[in-house]
C-alpha cells in the first residue's frame, strides 16, 4: 500500500530503536511533557516540546496570578481570572489540548519513527500567541467602540490648518476711573475729546459687593465714540492690576453700541476681595471695550514656531550625519577585518572596536539624548550629540563591511602596474568604497533627520519638542501643523535620498 | 632574457605552491605554461612581477634578480611587466578610460595621480592603446558596462600603457567564451609578434596552446613536468596532453563546433 508518509529518514535520530515502550513513554511525558519523546529516540523534539510547555504554563500561571493578585488558592484565582480575562480559559484549554497532544505524541514516536510534529509546534505556536495576546492587552472592543470619541481630536491633526493663520486683533477701549469707597473727593475725570472713545460713570464712586451676596452701588455706565453697532464687552481692573470681565448675575455682558456708537447701561459694582489693609479710596478702573478683527491675515505663532523648529531639526540631521561621517571613517578602519587581521595587536583593536560600535549602537538614540542633555543642558546641541554618536556606531559598521567586501583583483592589479601605495589606494580602494559610503550615509541622513523629530521629546530640541509641549497641552491642531511638517518633510527626503542613490551608486 | 633559477613558493598555512622550478624565457618567445588548477601557475606568474613573495629562489631579467628588489626599484620594474588577469581586474565602477590610464601610474608622480591628472601624452597614449584593440567607443563606459570580451580587452590596454617588455598573462581567457578566447589571444599574438614582446600564459585548452604557444611549460603540483617547443606541441596528442593536463584538459574546438563558430 502506497502511503504519503516519507519512507526515508531525516536523520539518524531516527534510525535508533526506542529505548523505551510507548505506554512507558506516554506516562513520562503526562508527568513532564517531553521527557518521554527524550528518552525515545527524539531528543530534539522532546527537549524543545519540554522547553515549550513548561515556559507556556509558567507564563500562563503567572497571568492567573497577576489578574487573581488578592486571592489565594487554586479554585479563587482560577475563577477570578477567567471572569476577569477571558482569553485566559482559552489559554487554559489550548495548554491542556497541548499536553495531550505531547503525551499522544510520545506514545506514537516510541512505536515508530514519526515525521515533524506541525500540528504539536502549530498549537504550541497559537498558545505563545494567546499569551502574547493577554500579555499585550490588545484590546480591539476598545479600538474599535472608542474611535469616535477621538474624532475631532484626530480630525484637529489630520487637518489643522485653520491654526496656521491668524488675524490680528483691534481692541478700541475707553476707560474711566470709580472710587472705592466715596470719599469727599471725586477722583479724577478727563475731558472728553472730539470724538474719541469716551466712558462716563455716574456716580463715579461706591461700594463692592459683599459675599454674602449683597450687591454692590450700582452706576450708570455712559459710552461715546464707539464703532457703531459693534459689540462691547466691560471689564474691570482692579487696584492690584488684575483685569476681568465684569459678571451681571452671574453672566458676562457682551451687548452692542447703536447706531452713533453710543451706549448706555446699568450695572452694580462686583463683588471682589480685596486686602483688608487697604486704607482709603481706591483706584478701579472700568473699561468699555470694542474688539475688531482687522488687518491682513497672517502667519499664526504656531506656524512660525513649527517652521523654525523643522528647520532646526534638519539642521540637527545634517550636522548628526557630518560629524558622524567624520569620526566612522577612522573607526571603519580599524573594524575592518581584512585590513586588521595582520598581526594579534591589529586584530585585538579589531575585537575591541568592533564592541564598542555594538554596545553603542544598541543603546537607542533617545537615551543618548537624555545622557547628553544631562551633559549639555536643553536644547539642539544634545540632540546633535545623541544622534552622532548613534551615527558613529551605525555608519562604522555598515562603512566596515563595505571595506571588507572589497574586490582585491583591482588592488592586485593597479599594485602590478608600478603604482605606490597611496596610488592603489586612490586608484583601486577608494573608487570601490565610495559608491556603497555614500549610499550608506544618505541612508544614515534619512534616518537622522526621522530621528530628530523625536529627539526633541526628551529634549533635545528640534520639533518634538514643540510636539510633545502641544500634545501635553491637547493643543491638537497646532500638534496637527507639526506632524505635517514631519510627514512632508519626510516624504521629500525619502524621495531625494532614493533618487540620489539611484544615480550615483 | 629571463630565467628563473630554483624557484619555490611555500604559503604560510605551509602549501607548497611551487618547488624548485627553474626555466628560461627568450625574448620574444610566447611561452604557455600549462597545468591543473592548484599547480602552481598563477604563483609563478605572480612570483614573477612579486605580486606574491617567492619563499626562495632567483628571478634573473635583463641582468636584475628581481626577487631581490623593494621599494621604488621594485616598482620600476613592474612598470616594465605587464599584466592581464582571468576575471579582468578592473575597477568596475570606474569607467573605462580610468582604468586605462591606470596603466601609466608607475610614470605619473603620486600627487598628480591623485588629483586625476595625467598628461596629454598619456591621454594620447591611452586613446592609441584603445584604438588598437578596438574599444574607442566605450572609453567613457562605466567599465562593468562592457562584456567580458571588452572588458579583457580593456585589460589589455591597460597593460599596454606601461610600455611593458613583457606581458604576464595569467588564464586571460578562461572566464570567456571560444570565439572571444581566439579574439583576446590573437591581440596578444600581435602584441609578441608586432612589439615582440615576451608573453607568459597560462592555458586551458589544448587548440589553443598548440595554436598560439611557442614553447609550453607543463607544471605538476609546483614542478615542471614537461617542456616543449611549438614543434613537439602541435605533435602531441590529446592523450599525452591529458597525462600531463588530466582528465579534465578539452579543446576549445569541439565547443566551438557545438556554437557554430
Amino acid at each position: 500500500m502506497k502511503t504519503t508518509r516519507r519512507t526515508k529518514p531525516a536523520s539518524d535520530e531516527e534510525l535508533k530503536p526506542s529505548r523505551i515502550s510507548p505506554t512507558l513513554a506516554a506516562i513520562i511525558s503526562a508527568v513532564i511533557p517531553g521527557l518521554g519523546q527524550m528518552f525515545t529516540r527524539n531528543f530534539r523534539r522532546g527537549l524543545v516540546l519540554l522547553i515549550g510547555f513548561f515556559s507556556a504554563a509558567g507564563l500562563l500561571i503567572w497571568r492567573f496570578i497577576l489578574v487573581a493578585r488578592r486571592d489565594v488558592g487554586f479554585v479563587d484565582i482560577f475563577t477570578k481570572g477567567i471572569r476577569l480575562q477571558p482569553v485566559l480559559l482559552f489559554l487554559t484549554l489550548a495548554t491542556i489540548v497541548l499536553w495531550i497532544w505531547i503525551i499522544v505524541d510520545a506514545y506514537l514516536s516510541a512505536k515508530r519513527p514519526v515525521g515533524r510534529a506541525v500540528g504539536l509546534f502549530l498549537i504550541l505556536i497559537v498558545v505563545y500567541f494567546s499569551l502574547g495576546w493577554q500579555i499585550g492587552q490588545v484590546d480591539l472592543v476598545a479600538l474599535v467602540t472608542q474611535i469616535d470619541d477621538a474624532e475631532s481630536q484626530v480630525n484637529s491633526i489630520a487637518w489643522p490648518w485653520s491654526r496656521a493663520i491668524t488675524t490680528p486683533e483691534e481692541y478700541l477701549e475707553a476707560r474711566a476711573i470709580l472710587w472705592v469707597p466715596c470719599t469727599d473727593d471725586t477722583p479724577p475725570q478727563p475731558p472728553r475729546e472730539g470724538d474719541e472713545a469716551y466712558l462716563e460713570i455716574t456716580p463715579n464712586c461706591g461700594d463692592l459687593g459683599e459675599v454674602d451676596g449683597s450687591r454692590g452701588t450700582p452706576i450708570t455706565l455712559r459710552g461715546y465714540g464707539l464703532l457703531p453697532n459693534a459689540e462691547v464687552r466691560i471689564l474691570w481692573n482692579d487696584p492690584l492690576k488684575q483685569v476681568f470681565t465684569h459678571r451681571e448675575a452671574g453672566e458676562f455682558m457682551f451687548f452692542p453700541a447703536d447706531e452713533n456708537g453710543e451706549f448706555e447701561v446699568d450695572i452694580t459694582l462686583p463683588y471682589r476681595l480685596v486686602p483688608p489693609t487697604t486704607i482709603g479710596a481706591q483706584d478701579w478702573t472700568i473699561i468699555a471695550q470694542q474688539v475688531s478683527s482687522t488687518g491682513k491675515p497672517e502667519p499664526s505663532l504656531e506656524l512660525k514656531l513649527a517652521v523654525e523648529k523643522m528647520i532646526e531639526t534638519i539642521f540637527i540631521g545634517m550636522m548628526a550625519t557630518l560629524f558622524g561621517i567624520i569620526l566612522a571613517i577612522p573607526f571603519s578602519f580599524l573594524a575592518a577585518r581584512n585590513l586588521m587581521s595582520g598581526t594579534r595587536i591589529t586584530l585585538v583593536i579589531y575585537y575591541l572596536v568592533r564592541m564598542v560600535l555594538n554596545l553603542v549602537r544598541s543603546i537607542e538614540p533617545l537615551i543618548w539624548a537624555i545622557i547628553f542633555v544631562i551633559i549639555v543642558g536643553l536644547g539642539p546641541f544634545a540632540g546633535i550629540l545623541a544622534l552622532t554618536i548613534h551615527s558613529i556606531a551605525a555608519l562604522g559598521k555598515l562603512y566596515s563591511e563595505s571595506i571588507e567586501s572589497i574586490d582585491s583583483g583591482p588592488i592586485e592589479a593597479v599594485q602590478a602596474t608600478g603604482a605606490n601605495w597611496t596610488q592603489t589606494v586612490m586608484y583601486a580602494v577608494v573608487p570601490q568604497i565610495i559608491p556603497p559610503f555614500v549610499s550608506f550615509t544618505i541612508y544614515r541622513w534619512d534616518i537622522n533627520i526621522r530621528m530628530s523629530t523625536i529627539i526633541g521629546f526628551v529634549g533635545g530640541g528640534g520639533i518634538g519638542y514643540l510636539i510633545s509641549q502641544w500634545i501635553s497641552k491637547t493643543d491638537f491642531k497646532a500638534t496637527g501643523i507639526a506632524m505635517w511638517f514631519i510627514a512632508v518633510t519626510v516624504a521629500i527626503l525619502d524621495y531625494v535620498s532614493a533618487e540620489i542613490r539611484e544615480r550615483y551608486v | 632574457m629571463l630565467e628563473i633559477r630554483n624557484l619555490t613558493k611555500i604559503y604560510d598555512d605551509g602549501t607548497r605552491a611551487l618547488h624548485n622550478v627553474s626555466f628560461t624565457v627568450e625574448e620574444g618567445e610566447f611561452l604557455v605554461v600549462i597545468g591543473l588548477s592548484g599547480s602552481g601557475k598563477s604563483t609563478l606568474l605572480r612570483c614573477i612581477n612579486r605580486l606574491i613573495d617567492p619563499t626562495e629562489g632567483e628571478i634573473i631579467w635583463n641582468g636584475v634578480d628581481l626577487a631581490k628588489l623593494a621599494g621604488e626599484d621594485l616598482r620600476k620594474a613592474r612598470r616594465k611587466i605587464g599584466m592581464v588577469f582571468q576575471h579582468f581586474n578592473l575597477v568596475k565602477r570606474s569607467s573605462v578610460m580610468n582604468n586605462v590610464l591606470s596603466g601609466r601610474l608607475g610614470y605619473t608622480p603620486a600627487w598628480k595621480s591623485i588629483i586625476g591628472r595625467f598628461s596629454a601624452a598619456d591621454r594620447e597614449k591611452a586613446w592609441t592603446a584603445l584604438d588598437r584593440l578596438n574599444i574607442r567607443d566605450q572609453a567613457h563606459k562605466r567599465a562593468d558596462e562592457l562584456s567580458g570580451g571588452q572588458q579583457q580587452r580593456v585589460g589589455i590596454a591597460r597593460a599596454l600603457m606601461q610600455e611593458p617588455e613583457m606581458i604576464l598573462a595569467d588564464e586571460p581567457v578562461a572566464s570567456l567564451d571560444p570565439v572571444l578566447a581566439h579574439s583576446i589571444l590573437r591581440y596578444l599574438e600581435k602584441l609578441n609578434q608586432e612589439d615582440d614582446m615576451t608573453i607568459l600564459c597560462s592555458l586551458h585548452y589544448l587548440d589553443l596552446v598548440q595554436r598560439y604557444a611557442t614553447r609550453v611549460i607543463g607544471l605538476k603540483e609546483g614542478e615542471i613536468v614537461y617542456q616543449g617547443t611549438r614543434e613537439e606541441i602541435r605533435a602531441m596528442s590529446d592523450q599525452e596532453f591529458k597525462d600531463i593536463y588530466g582528465e579534465e584538459a578539452e579543446r576549445v574546438g569541439e565547443l566551438v563546433g557545438t556554437t557554430g563558430a
